[in-house]
């Protein structure tokens, strides 16, 4: 009896152990995380998201309702467009790269299981760039932000579906790398990306409201009043890095590439909405 | 002659506190090798701190410049700003590279539910 009793009790506590090591799915967390701001933001719907911090400050909102008006990104976008429609000096242009372009957002980013990295949208223009002899463009202020600009307004409306291969190690080990950097704490300050974005979204830190991470990523670029002109989503990657006094790692580099590999995936479902204007 | 002595007592303070001050300046400009290399010796530990921080993602913001500054103290003869900075430095890659190790298991966080 005593035997039996003390098997019963070591399955139960193996079973128990293992319940609690097993790893959640990529579709799991984004489930939880939905439902996370469900309950915290009860009157805003899914879709709202993508308008970023607007979703839940609706003071802010009406500003931001009327720059939209006349949007900051504008000239960004016809910059954009020109760059877009000019042949490189080899006669070629961007749409030898991107067949389907410019209407591409959507498709980024992915895994890359030939090269088995993560490809963003502004490593792929870069690629498109040194194929055809032509410099690459800084991956943070600059002219990738035009053609950005404009492949993400021309994307505009296409839903973010961004796919973790099944089967494929590589693609979730990038996926799980991108989601233990967002809710690692890090630098002085020791925030993380969650304490700001999902624990504290909503609230104010000074003057501003924080906003979800739920639909960042579907308004990028984005015009910040703050910085006078577009920047890109790996330039406020390295902006937050530093605010909490972390240093920040490089554009396009493993690092950032995985975190938002992880943030785009959160926000699948949602609809692109990029340029945005941001405060 | 009250105000005379006063003035002679306002002129005499700030003769002597100007003298105070030209005395420390000169003592903070000459050259002291041994506490050069003592805060050499700082600036290499605190590096050292640095790179382990980094090797694990673990850096904070402010440190390369505090070693910077710290070299720039110690090239100005400052050795006491020199230290501190140095000192500082080394605690920041100190305290980054634990925080990157007790960061490196993911956990979800309990205000997510499954």
């Amino acid at each position: 009896m005593n035997k039996l009793m003390t098997t019963a009790l070591v399955l139960t506590v193996g079973a128990g152990l293992s319940m609690s090591a097993t790893a959640s799915t990529p579709t799991e967390d984004n489930n939880a995380i939905k439902k996370y701001f469900n309950v915290k933001f009860p009157k805003v719907a899914d879709t709202e998201y993508v308008n970023g911090v607007y979703a839940v400050d609706p003071i802010g909102r009406e500003s931001w309702e009327a720059i939209e008006d006349f949007p900051p990104y504008e000239t960004f976008i016809d910059e954009g467009k020109a760059m877009w429609d000019t042949p490189f000096a080899n006669g070629k242009t961007y749409k030898d790269c991107f067949p389907d372009g410019p209407v591409l957002a959507h498709k980024y980013p992915h895994w890359n299981a030939e090269k088995k990295m993560v490809m963003t949208l502004p490593l792929a223009l870069n690629n498109c760039r040194t194929v055809n002899k032509e410099k690459p463009l800084k991956y943070k202020k600059g002219a990738i932000n035009n053609i950005m600009s404009y492949i993400s307004w021309e994307s505009r409306g296409k839903v973010t579906n961004v796919v973790i291969p099944e089967g494929d190690e590589g693609a979730l080990a990038a996926y799980k790398a991108g989601q233990k950097f967002y809710f690692q704490k890090r630098g002085q300050l020791n925030f993380s990306c969650a304490t700001c974005h999902m624990q504290n979204a909503g609230q104010k830190l000074r003057s501003d409201v924080l906003s979800p991470a739920l639909g960042h990523t579907t308004h990028f670029p984005v015009y910040r009043s703050k910085w006078g002109t577009v920047g890109t989503l790996h330039r406020r990657f390295s902006g937050c890095n530093k605010q909490v006094r972390a240093k920040p790692f490089k554009a396009q580099g493993e690092e950032y590439r995985n975190l938002e590999y992880f943030l785009t995936h959160m926000s699948n479902g949602l609809e692109l909405n990029g340029p945005g204007a941001r405060k | 002659m009250l105000k005379t002595t006063t003035l002679g007592f306002i002129v005499t303070a700030l003769l002597l506190t100007t003298g105070q001050a030209m005395a420390a300046a000169h003592a903070a400009s000459a050259a002291d090798p041994a506490k050069a290399k003592a805060v050499d010796a700082l600036i290499k530990e605190a590096n050292v701190e640095r790179k382990k921080a980094a090797s694990v993602g673990g850096e904070w913001r402010d440190i390369g410049k505090m070693l910077k500054k710290a070299a720039a103290a110690k090239d100005k003869h400052d050795y006491a700003t020199a230290t501190k900075l140095a000192t500082k430095a080394k605690r920041q890659g100190e305290l980054g590279h634990g925080q990157a190790v007790s960061q490196s298991v993911f956990k979800t966080p309990s205000y997510l539910k499954y």
